[in-house]
């Protein structure tokens, strides 16, 4: 079945910088605005950019990624002739191996890809928050004459030595790529969204994977391969919202941020409307002495004590007397009555005990130790216990490092 | 093959549902912030491991067919068997110019279809009952007491606009079929009945033959001393949604925990059509107390002992009291609402203020404007 472009998304990161948070989901799996998780954003952008065939790279932990992705059914990616499709490593007739890198694991799937013979593959990662019409990239893709077009955006110039950075000339055709320059000579930063011409890709894939000391990335070799073959390299400009959510950090910041549409982040907005399986639940109930604010709730909730400025997944218990301000509370975690949770980020099915101290506000606390409150998925907090800022907790309630 | 069928009666036309009712069935009113009343005799029958359910429709039902779709919502999209929606198609004489006047002429349209099912047992339900009945457990009871037709009934004599009403014996056999009474006696039928298959084909058949349309009169009535008519007696929140007052009442009853936990128990859940709506946000100023909220509402203003639909509006300095917001209505600046049932769509514009009662709650149709 031919198809002018497809899709292939990466999800196969560890999220070893999400912590106990993960569990044992992979990164795209955590859940991400209460009802969403990270890896809905990729797929309803391709869903609503009229991109109906996709490839999920995975590896680690792929059980509840798969289970989340099923038929692609949520997203409109059941079609009969595309569709979403799961591609864990596999083995072949000379053996196999674990995906060595981003260009090594599309390399690997290149039969895959040859199936549906694309003019184009949109290459996804699965930890970025964002809404973007990726058929306006192709466009700009096939206006440029391009081998390859990487999406970016204007980074305030201190934050720019933390992204590979692009510099384009008069036309936005890139230049000179410099992955985490310590002197950048531009402020536009890969957003890590590349669309390729396939049989131009597929020549430098093939290229890439017969060098012995390539570390077969995107970032690191096939990208600046091309463009030292003098490649046409275009830029797309995005300036919507986007985050990479691949930390603790900026996990909470961008659920913040979905409280506030002055972010940019509007999820209300139904003209591009992010797609998720969701789950079968009553509405929320919010009781006599529930005082919610500035914060987002979601199905199968239950509120009889305070919520303010926090992100509540569904599923989710705050008893009486509890308050729970500055958090993100993942699916199904109890918060028993008078518990107080402040600046946390509490995994899924977390029960915290009556009258415990889970984090605490960095106002009157020791700057240098203070920090984000992490609980593991199920992670059980005893009656009364304080857990200090900063702090993470596995699932049985230990205290681990970073 | 054992087991047990499902057929979903969809046909009735209820006047008392005022301006809820112009544009649907009554199947299809939606109930409970996410759910449209044909909802939950669907998730009874499929709890109960129904695979195979029949919906008999008349009139008004591009609403009922939206919102089933495939059926998929309830795993009843299938390669065999699975959901089947039944417009009358076995024409008569006028049959699809007037409402059916009753279960067996409703059945006897889509006769043909009865003989397709499958199963040997078959359950009736009506698409407006809100309950979540132990089907399985009714079938069991059904099956051991060897009973010809086993009626499930409430337990109360609560007035149901249109109720049929049984009194028992001792044993739970049916000695008195009551309807169209001034003030209700015996137990309050749920119109859900389970029987064979072919016994219901034969009844059908008979009827038919002899004029006779009317599954309560011309049957249980008329034979309740020949046929072995056994109840079960459901001692749970039950509503039947047939006018406006009962489903204002009914609704309000679900801000009760106890009465959720009972009706929608994750053990036999409710499924509903999903929604794709984004997180429910509550502001700054908004306060928001004794009340069910349904995802992607918006609530800057002050909402109190209410039920809100999908994609619900209330803005800065509105105050909503006791009312029911359908999917996407929107209460605008400053307007003030108290025992309103607001259709899909309804937008209140700022600074308004209507008021009805308890006793008499307002509703304002679909898309209407105020």
């Amino acid at each position: 079945m031919k198809k002018e472009c497809i899709a292939m998304l990466l999800a196969g990161g560890q999220g070893s910088r999400l912590y106990v948070l993960t569990g044992d989901m992979a990164k795209p799996a955590v859940p991400f605005g209460g009802k969403y998780r990270i890896i809905d954003f990729p797929l309803s952008n391709c869903s609503n950019s009229g991109i109906d065939t996709v490839g999920v790279l995975t590896q680690y932990r792929p059980l509840e990624l798969n289970s989340y992705i099923g038929s692609g059914q949520p997203w409109d990616l059941d079609g009969s002739t595309g569709g979403v499709h799961i591609l864990p490593p596999y083995m072949g007739s000379s053996g196999g191996t674990w995906y060595k890198g981003t260009a090594n694991a599309i390399y690997q799937n290149i039969g895959f890809i040859d199936l549906y013979d694309p003019e184009y593959v949109v290459i996804l990662s699965g930890d970025h928050i964002y809404k973007m019409d990726y058929s306006d990239m192709v466009r700009r893709h096939k206006e440029a004459g391009a081998a390859c077009t990487i999406s970016v955006m204007e980074v305030p110039w201190a934050e720019a030595p933390r992204f590979g950075i692009m510099s384009v000339d008069g036309e936005d055709m890139i230049t000179e790529f410099a992955e985490k320059p310590k002197e950048p000579k531009s402020n536009l930063a890969s957003m890590g969204i590349y669309v390729f011409s396939w049989q131009t890709l597929r020549r430098y894939l093939t290229e890439d994977e017969a060098d012995p000391h390539s570390d077969n990335d995107f970032g690191k070799n096939v990208i600046p391969a091309m463009l030292q073959s003098g490649e046409r390299m275009a830029a797309y400009r995005f300036a919507g919202y986007w985050k990479d959510v691949g930390t603790l950090e900026s996990l909470w910041d961008a659920n913040m941020d979905m409280l506030s549409p002055e972010s940019g982040l509007d999820l209300l907005d139904e003209a591009w409307p992010i797609y998720a399986r969701s789950v079968n639940a009553p509405p929320a109930f919010l009781a006599d002495t529930a005082r919610v604010t500035h914060s987002a709730i979601n199905r199968g909730s239950v509120f009889l004590g305070t919520v303010e400025n926090s992100v509540i997944s569904p599923g989710v218990t705050v008893g009486e007397g509890a308050r729970v301000s500055y958090s993100v509370v993942l699916p199904g975690t109890v918060i028993e009555s008078g518990a107080v949770v402040e600046y946390a980020i509490l995994g899924e099915g977390c029960r915290i005990g009556a009258n415990a101290q889970v984090g605490c506000a960095p106002q009157g606390a020791d700057p240098d130790t203070w920090g984000l409150t992490v609980l593991a998925p199920g992670c059980p907090v005893a009656d009364g216990r304080t857990i200090p800022a900063g702090t993470m907790l596995d699932r049985s309630g230990e205290e681990v490092t970073k | 093959m054992k087991g047990l069928h499902g057929i979903i009666f969809s046909y009735k036309q209820r006047s008392d549902l005022r301006e809820l009712g112009e544009v649907r069935c009554p199947s299809s009113v939606p109930f409970g912030g996410r759910y449209r009343a044909v909802d939950f005799a669907l998730s009874n029958l499929v709890n109960a491991g129904v695979k195979d359910v029949g919906v008999v429709t008349h009139g008004r039902y591009q609403s009922l067919l939206d919102h089933l779709g495939t059926g998929k919502d309830w795993d009843l999209s299938r390669k065999r068997g699975g959901l089947h929606i039944l417009p009358p198609f076995n024409e008569q004489s006028g049959w699809s110019a007037s409402p059916f006047r009753g279960k067996i002429e409703a059945l006897a349209s889509v006769r043909s279809y009865l003989d397709t099912i499958r199963q040997d047992h078959i359950a009736l339900m009506d698409g407006d009952l809100v309950v979540n009945l132990p089907l399985g457990e009714i079938f069991e009871e059904h099956l051991r007491t060897g009973a010809d037709v086993t009626i499930v009934c409430g337990n109360d004599s609560f007035a149901t606009e249109d109720g049929t009403y049984f009194e028992l014996d001792g044993q739970r056999r049916v000695r008195e079929v009551l309807f169209h009474l001034h003030t209700p006696r015996g137990y309050r039928g749920l119109e859900v009945y389970i029987l064979s298959t072919q016994f219901l084909k034969d009844l059908v058949d008979e009827c038919t033959g002899k004029d006779q349309f009317s599954w309560r009169r011309d049957v249980l009535q008329a034979r309740k001393d020949e046929l072995y008519l056994h109840a079960y007696v459901w001692d749970g929140f039950a509503a039947q949604i047939r006018s406006v007052r009962e489903y204002y009442d009914r609704s309000m009853q679900l801000l009760d925990p106890a009465i959720r936990e009972e009706l929608f128990t994750l053990r036999h859940p409710i499924r509903a059509k999903g929604t794709d709506k984004s997180s429910t946000y509550i502001g700054a100023e908004g306060r928001c107390v004794n009340s069910l909220i349904a995802d992607g509402c918006r609530i800057e203003g002050t909402v109190e002992n209410s039920i809100l639909f999908p994609g619900v509006t209330v803005e800065a300095g509105a105050v909503v009291r006791g009312c029911v917001l359908f999917k996407e209505a929107a209460v605008r600046r400053g307007a003030e609402l108290a025992y309103i049932i607001a259709d899909k769509n309804v937008e209140v514009l700022s600074g308004r203020t209507l008021m009805g009662h308890a006793a008499y709650p307002i509703v304002l149709a679909k898309d209407s404007i105020v």
